[in-house]
């Protein structure tokens, strides 16, 4: 693969519509951002949008950004319709400038700068290798900079694409047959060229756009409650009708059009667009404007990284807990305090429901059938809590996470039932801490160690008590970690879960007794304050499987 | 009389059949996916074991799957695409 510093061959192909397309007459002198793409590869399509804005950004240089397909005319002017691709799109059917620049994966990325010197040589999917392009045509053209690629838009920061076409087997043993194979048989596929099976739907990992919802009318006898449960709006309870007038509404506020696709939401991958979340948070009772928080929820539960496909389908009992801090809680009218986590007030509620709602309607996670809890969790009614800042002696969540004081942030933990922790008698820090230390060795189960997460949600009495005692968030989450652990005699019970592992678990002293620690990381400790000034009731919430193997938990701003 | 967004996935999905059923073991090669819980292995050994020595299967291929809380990534479904069939193995 060419890298940084080599001199960019020239060459010339035909654009889409045939006509001639050379490199150095194109950039002449110029910087210019060649990206190799195959029209089946999720990544690729994932970064189309991405090379659109910076198209965008350019306004009258836009054509310095050229895509180079590696598939035939049929599947590259498919691509380009269903993005709306207006820079120029070339045909590399026999693939020779892929053999030049010879990149090992798609899509690749080759920004040719002042000379025709390479100045960045990236492949895959980076956000940051595209802020990156980005920056340098536009300080290079005298254009403002602008991010192209937002950290916090729901796609991932990274991903790897699929092999190039030029060392596929096929193509790279017998090259002229597969090539003809490839551009003649329509199916955009590789090394499937040769099966005569027509080619699945390529995948598009965050489609832009999605269809619009369709609309059902009902007969002035049929009454819209009962119509929204008998067609499995919402099966288990009853909503608000989603009607067209009060979508509207919800919809006039939210600076997207309204087929934007918002995230695809697992496991079904239904498109999450921002009509079909005003229709969920209408019908699960939200003011138009909690849709500002509610947008970024959906956009986190969507993130791979959360694994709502796991977290949707195990038999465990976990389901996002939405936890919301920042000033946009108390603006917005979310509860932090007395009653926090109950029917304490309508943004709580409805927020959290109509994360559920989108989760079965779009998500397609029904109870029984694709959702096999066991149990199941009385949060999956809804799950949503605002940190209780004014009772907080510490930095509120998001701060701790590196935003702004002015910003807010949702963060989605998937997290099973809620285990209260009565400690009214300690007078130190310490105290408190070993008492929920005890609640916290249970999470998960009691001998399974090391891939567990969870939330301690202090109480602000339990709050005041450590702070006093000097005792700051960090080292609260510190002696937790420490104090955390689950005596080896509990071991003796050879057979039990947990045990199989415990090779892999760390022996620590406790107070003098040995210890598997609970914990791997004191990260996987998050704590939070919330709740009334009365009562020393704090809690503990153990989450799914922890990391990236499971589920990890994900913070958003809040923002449109 | 009121109108309402359907607030459910409306995407259309292509159908899928069923993969087609082998008419038997003897002979075939099989592939036995772990899902990668506690003592799946085990599970999967003896299993190995009945196969060849009851059915006659001729020739066992096995894959782990990295996590049991996602699907199968792409490249290993493709290095199953060979066999004549899979057996995807709980265990706990």
């Amino acid at each position: 693969m060419l890298i940084v510093g080599d001199q960019a061959p020239d060459f010339s192909l035909p654009r889409l519509d045939g006509t001639d397309w050379g490199l150095e007459e194109e950039a002449a002198g110029d910087p210019l951002l060649l990206a190799f793409i195959e029209t089946d590869c999720p990544t690729c399509r994932l970064t189309i949008p991405y090379l659109k804005r910076l198209a965008e950004a350019l306004g009258p240089d836009s054509h310095r950004v050229v895509a180079v397909s590696q598939d035939g005319g049929q599947e590259t002017r498919e691509l380009v319709e269903a993005y709306d691709v207006s820079f120029p799109v070339l045909l590399d059917t026999d693939l020779d400038v892929s053999r030049s620049y010879d990149p090992p994966s798609v899509p690749a990325l080759f920004l040719v700068g002042e000379g025709g010197r390479i100045e960045l040589s990236e492949v895959g999917f980076h956000k940051g290798d595209l802020n990156s392009a980005a920056e340098k045509m536009l300080s290079s053209l005298g254009l403002p900079v602008q991010t192209v690629a937002d950290p916090d838009d729901g796609a991932p920061a990274m991903k790897p694409g699929c092999t190039s076409r030029h060392l596929e087997p096929a193509v790279a043993v017998e090259s002229g047959e597969a090539t003809t194979e490839r551009t003649g048989g329509g199916t955009g596929g590789g090394t499937g060229g040769a099966d005569s099976e027509p080619s699945p739907k390529p995948i598009d990992l965050l489609p832009e756009r999605a269809p619009a919802a369709s609309r059902v009318t009902l007969a002035d006898d049929e009454d819209p409650y009962e119509y929204c449960m008998s067609a499995g709006f919402s099966p288990f309870l009853p909503v608000v009708p989603p009607t067209a007038e009060r979508v509207d509404t919800f919809l006039a506020g939210v600076p997207h059009p309204p087929d934007r696709v918002v995230g695809l939401v697992p496991p079904c991958y239904g498109p999450a667009t921002i009509e079909k979340i005003a229709a969920n948070a209408v019908m699960a009772g939200c003011k138009p404007e909690y849709m500002e928080v509610l947008i970024p929820v959906i956009r986190a539960a969507c993130d791979e990284r959360f694994n709502l496909h796991g977290v949707q389908a195990t038999t465990h009992s976990a389901t996002p807990l939405i936890i919301l801090s920042g000033p946009a809680a108390a603006r917005l009218g979310f509860a932090s305090g007395a009653g926090v986590f109950g029917n304490v007030a309508r943004a709580n509620s409805s927020v959290g429901r109509a994360l559920q709602l989108v989760m079965t309607n779009l998500g397609g996670a029904l109870p029984g059938e694709i959702d096999m809890s066991a149990l199941g969790n009385p949060g999956r009614f809804s799950y949503c809590v605002a940190e209780n800042h004014e009772e907080s002696p510490w930095e509120p969540l998001h701060v701790e996470l590196g935003f702004g004081e002015d910003e807010s942030t949702v963060t989605l933990f998937a997290a099973g039932g809620l285990t209260e922790v009565s400690e009214h008698t300690a007078r130190t820090g310490a105290g408190v801490l070993r008492t929920i230390a005890a609640t916290l060795s249970m999470v998960w189960s009691w001998r399974q160690c090391g891939r567990v997460d969870a939330v301690v949600v202090l109480c602000p009495e339990h709050a005041a008590t450590l702070s006093s005692d000097g005792f700051t968030k960090g080292d609260a989450r510190d002696f937790l970690f420490e104090h955390t652990g689950v005596p080896l005699r509990a071991f003796d019970h050879e057979g039990t879960e947990g045990t199989q592992a415990r090779d892999s678990y760390e022996e620590v002293l406790i107070d003098g007794e040995p210890h598997y620690r609970k914990f791997a990381d004191p990260s996987q400790i998050r704590i939070i304050v919330a709740g009334g000034t009365a009562g020393k009731f704090s809690a503990v919430m153990g989450g799914w499987l922890a990391g990236a193997e499971g589920s990890q938990t994900v913070t958003y701003p809040v923002k449109w | 009389m009121s109108t309402l967004v359907n607030p459910l996935d409306e995407s259309s999905r292509d159908r899928q059949s069923p993969a087609p059923r082998l008419d038997g073991l003897e002979g075939k090669t099989l592939a036995l996916l772990d899902i990668s819980k506690p003592r799946g292995k085990e599970f999967l050994d003896r299993l190995e074991q009945l196969l060849k020595e009851r059915y006659g299967v001729s020739r066992i291929v096995r894959e782990v799957k990295p996590t049991y809380t996602k699907p199968a990534p792409g490249a290993l479904l493709e290095r199953l695409a060979f066999v004549d069939g899979v057996i995807e193995a709980l265990a706990d």
